[in-house]
């Protein structure tokens, strides 16, 4: 303990600098404003700033990539909760309750709960990376492609429960997802699945198109078709800062997403990907507002921007520990370490104390940079409601296309998110939610890939997701989680039927 | 902020001179674009980025980066194929874009040789084979051993279907008489963290990749696909010493699409080979486990053709699904 | 007990069973393999299945869970559907040998979606959604060749109108304030690559 705190307060003496902490100021700043930009994210803007890094000292170069990875955490759900704008995965759950509170005219607290519940989730997450870092990758390690497969498979059942309204389209929805995440080339062989021959999809449908199209572009329409929708939009302010009562409902919320979070963070398996919308789960299950949801429960913004925060923090730890890049922001932050000439691994705590303590403790002036930084914005992010809507849904629309395009500077992105704005506008029109297909997506692949290595690995044995007790684990809670979910469905149903 | 500095310097000057077509002795005269065919962060990049820093100062140009991944390497390399040859567009060719996808993907758009004007080869690494701690192999007698005995044979990791380190898996099993069971994973990162963590207990890795986890001991090297020992590994003997005549080594290399002026291949040949003898980049290549390359266009060319001709051997005799 | 159709639900079932037997159809390419060694086509087999039982499941339950009727089409809706698609497809199939520049990339296919919209706008049931579609891919269309700032303002114009309340100064301001803020924010900043002005 003591030697942590010596540790902690060297690294802080690295951290504070005033060349360190202006980027990590800098790296903030970039953060957030690529995160509020639709399409434009980490992955782009840091390869773009990576060059410069090589100027830098090490500790400084990192400390500055840290700070755009989680400033465009923390600025993604801006436009989330503002426009219904997700820019990545854990926003598309920000959306749910978070654009709805916009609408009621709660878009301040929606901004204040998700600054304050990242940057508590942050604080907590980084002393976890500092205080048990190693032990946590024996955690990670210990997970197989069987229990990363069990894992996905609760993840999906859960990402049903996002559903507002029918269970079944939603299980149809998700197996859509899964689907649509088919496309491309298969990893396992090579060989080219649904693409027609384009050799844009030989990588597979972007997120990006999808989330664009679905949520932002669909939403315009819908939109412009219900004009008296839109002046709740922008009469309503109201309060910018939270309630009392609004408070003490974040509170716990946030404090189990900071546990869901911190543990998914580690699996570099895609764990942190499950982070936002497993805390989504629990607090539509547990929370005391679990009734409002659907209708803007602040729990359903606290708990998952916590939880998104935390496994953005405790991702480092495969990185840090290990030298395995979980993500690809990891992966480029290996790449500017390398170029610096440091290898990340085990022994950087001993090689590189500078760079390894004054990482963790720039996380945390990170995070408490972000807070600063966005507190004070929220009244203007929330003026931007008041902007005439007419004004409002070109800047979107062209932020959109130039986000689009850039992701590969190719044209077929754009046309793609065309396509996927009829698809969510159909979508709107039969009742089918477009987040459950979203998450599908993003897991299905994943699942697949774990699926098969598995049998691989097992020969063949299907009987191994139950006999690794990890994987067992994990089934027994998503056999749970389902037939507690379709049993007041199917109830419901007979019921219907019965009375008729 | 910070990104404007180098890159809309380059953009200034781009708009400054124009589309005026520009004459090979003044070349160059705006920033070169340098395709990178896989994503930011891996050691295509790595090494693209190393090389292009002296190299665009030397040159009096940026060179802007662009990552173009997709489809084992050939959706950027199709680009630079299609490109003006003005010597304006570069792609930082490699074993999967210009050895192996030629055979593995019957589809692809341009020919590995006959499109491009090969420049350079910047360098070579050998791949190695690496075995959990645990999992009780230090050398290929080890290996052949389990193997053989085991009831259910080895499995072993690799970075990807395709790869030149898939292939060699294939390879291996062939010259055993038993087939090793292959795990494709998604890269190298994952497929390490499954051998550290003992999910997998055997590996074929390049070295840039692996090199930094053997250092640290986390897994063991048992066998090196190089012809010699490498300088930075010299306890780590090759598949050749344990009786196995199998040298394969990835490549990377400098290239153009095809008739590029004879003046600017000779410029960037001259000034490729001069930072390649730089002592830092040497030094650079060495940490990552690679070799820095010493060929003229004419021998790289040459190079590129006779491993397109051998990695179509291995695909067919491994039988890897391409399409 | 009588059957109150739900068509919203009937219309997503049947959605849903036709894309997962399209997909099986597709899936015939791809060699299934063991359930030691997956073939590609292994998952996307077990995933339509499961999407085919799915969306019988839900035209089921929408015999009973009605009424929810869709939103009525008009002749129209139907007449401008058809022409769009016509039109669109035409438009594909056939500029690339009017002019060179719709043989390259993608454009064949842009003007195509662009063409199709914006004759489906002549109807009022899609001129919302074919007006912010065809603003879309008109900046597809236009950016490679006219560049950032032509395909700026045709997205802009083009999604002008589908609001009625918009006025000409109101426009042409946002217009010179949009073109100003994306120069700064894409260009001056974050500097991406892309051509400002019309090529030759």
């Amino acid at each position: 303990m003591e030697l942590l705190l010596t540790n902690l307060a060297h690294g802080f003496g690295v951290a504070l600098s005033l060349q360190n902490i202006s980027f990590a100021l800098l790296g903030a700043l970039i953060g957030t404003a690529i995160g509020v930009l639709p399409g434009i994210g980490p992955v782009a803007t840091i390869s773009l700033l990576l060059p410069i890094t090589f100027g830098l000292p090490a500790t400084t170069a990192i400390i500055m990539l840290a700070g755009i990875f989680y400033g465009a955490q923390y600025g993604g759900s801006t436009t989330a909760i503002l426009l219904n704008l997700p820019g990545e995965v854990s926003s598309v759950v920000t959306t749910l309750e978070g654009y709805k509170m916009a609408r009621n005219g709660r878009a301040g607290a929606a901004l204040a709960t998700a600054a304050l519940g990242s940057f508590f989730a942050g604080s907590i997450a980084t002393i976890l990376v500092a205080a048990s870092g190693p032990l946590l990758t024996q955690v990670a390690l210990s997970f197989g492609p069987a229990d990363y497969f069990s894992l996905m498979l609760l993840g999906l059942i859960i990402a049903c429960v996002l559903a507002q309204g029918s269970i079944i389209k939603a299980v149809g929805m998700v197996v859509l997802g899964v689907a649509l995440g088919l496309v491309g080339t298969d990893v396992q062989t090579g060989q080219q699945r649904f693409t027609f021959g384009i050799p844009e999809l030989s990588d597979g449908i972007g997120f990006v198109p999808i989330a664009m199209g679905m949520f932002g572009i669909a939403e315009i329409v819908l939109n412009l078709e219900r004009p008296e929708s839109r002046s709740v939009l922008s009469s309503k302010v109201g309060s910018l800062w939270l309630t009392k009562d609004e408070f003490k409902r974040a509170t716990p919320a946030v404090l189990r997403g900071t546990v869901v979070g911190s543990f998914l963070g580690i699996l570099p398996g895609g764990g942190a990907s499950l982070a936002a919308f497993g805390s989504y789960m629990m607090e539509r299950k547990m929370s005391k507002g679990r009734h409002m949801f659907g209708q803007g429960a602040i729990e359903g913004v606290a708990g998952p921007e916590a939880a998104n925060n935390a496994a953005a923090q405790t991702s480092f730890i495969p990185l840090l520990t290990l030298g395995i890049p979980s993500n690809a922001v990891m992966a480029l932050m290996v790449g500017a370490l390398i170029i610096q000439g440091i290898q990340p691994g085990p022994r950087m705590v001993e090689a590189q104390p500078d760079l390894f303590w004054g990482l963790i403790a720039s996380m945390w002036i990170g995070n408490l940079m972000l807070l600063v930084i966005n507190l004070p914005m929220i009244g203007m992010w929330v003026k931007l409601l008041q902007v005439p809507y007419r004004f409002l849904y070109p800047s979107i629309l062209v932020f959109c296309c130039i986000g689009v395009y850039s992701l590969n500077n190719n044209v077929f992105d754009v046309y793609m998110t065309v396509l996927f704005t009829v698809f969510g506008y159909m979508c709107n029109k039969l009742k089918l939610e477009p987040a459950p297909l979203l998450i599908g997506f993003v897991l299905g692949p994943m699942m697949e890939e774990h699926l098969r290595r598995a049998m691989l690995l097992s020969r063949g044995d299907w009987s191994v997701f139950i006999q690794r007790p990890i994987s067992a684990t994990m089934l027994g809670i998503a056999a749970t989680a389902l037939a507690l979910m379709l049993l007041p469905n199917i109830r419901k149903g007979k019921d219907k039927a019965l009375a008729e | 902020m910070f990104g404007k500095l180098t890159r809309r310097h380059a953009l200034m000057a781009a708009a400054a001179f124009g589309p005026t077509p520009a004459l090979a002795q003044a070349w160059p005269v705006q920033p070169i674009r340098l395709i990178v065919p896989f994503a930011p962060g891996g050691t295509t990049d790595l090494i693209a980025r190393l090389v292009a820093t002296p190299l665009q100062e030397r040159l009096g140009q940026p060179i802007i980066i662009e990552n173009r991944p997709g489809a084992g390497a050939t959706v950027g390399s199709l680009m630079a194929a299609q490109a003006a040859p003005d010597g304006y567009t570069l792609v930082l060719s490699n074993i999967a874009s210009h050895g192996i996808s030629p055979t593995l993907y019957p589809n692809i758009r341009y020919d590995a040789v006959r499109d491009f004007s090969h420049i350079a080869l910047l360098t070579l690494n050998p791949s190695v084979f690496v075995a959990n701690p645990r999992a009780g192999i230090s050398n290929m007698a080890d290996f052949a051993r389990v193997h053989r005995a085991s009831p259910r044979g080895l499995d072993m990791a690799s970075s990807g279907a395709g790869s030149s380190n898939h292939l060699l898996i294939v390879r291996m099993g062939q010259i055993l008489g038993r087939e090793i069971n292959h795990i494709p994973f998604r890269g190298a990162g994952p497929a390490m963290t499954a051998v550290i963590g003992g999910q997998v207990p055997l590996m074929s890795d390049s070295l840039p990749s692996a090199a930094s986890h053997i250092r640290q001991g986390s897994v063991r090297a048992i066998a090196m696909s190089s012809a010699e020992r490498h300088p930075s590994f010299p306890d780590v003997p090759t598949l050749r010493e344990q009786g196995y005549d199998l040298v394969t080594s990835s490549w990377f290399g400098l290239s153009g699409p095809a008739r590029l002026p004879q003046p600017v291949v000779e410029r960037l040949s001259r000034e490729v080979r001069a930072i390649l003898a730089m002592p830092e980049i040497r030094a650079r290549f060495a940490e990552i486990g690679g070799t820095a390359g010493e060929f003229s266009p004419e021998e790289y060319s040459n190079f590129v053709s006779s491993e397109v001709a051998s990695w179509a051997t291995l695909v067919r005799e491994s039988g890897a699904q391409p399409d | 007990m009588q059957l109150k159709i739900n068509a919203k639900d009937l219309a997503s079932g049947i959605f849903l069973v036709l894309v997962a037997l399209v997909g099986l159809y597709l899936n015939q390419d791809h060699s299934l393999g063991t359930a030691r060694r997956m073939g590609p086509g292994y998952m996307p087999m077990m995933v339509f299945y499961i999407q085919a039982g799915l969306g019988a499941l839900v035209i089921f339950f929408s015999l009973f869970s009605g009424p929810d009727p869709l939103e009525k089409w008009t002749k129209m809706d139907w007449g401008s559907l058809a022409l769009g698609i016509a039109a669109g497809t035409l438009a594909w199939k056939l500029s690339p040998s009017v002019w060179g520049f719709f043989g390259q990339t993608y454009n064949a296919v842009g003007l195509g979606i662009t063409v199709g919209f914006l004759v489906m706008a002549i109807s009022a049931g899609w001129k919302l959604l074919a007006i912010i579609c065809a603003a879309v891919a008109l900046f597809g269309l236009i950016l490679e060749k006219g560049g950032f700032f032509a395909a700026l303002t045709a997205v802009i114009l083009v999604s002008c109108v589908a609001e009625h309340t918009h006025t000409k100064k109101g426009v042409a301001g946002l217009l010179v304030f949009l073109l100003v803020l994306c120069w700064w924010v894409f260009i001056y900043e974050l500097d991406i690559r892309v051509n400002l002005w019309p090529q030759s």
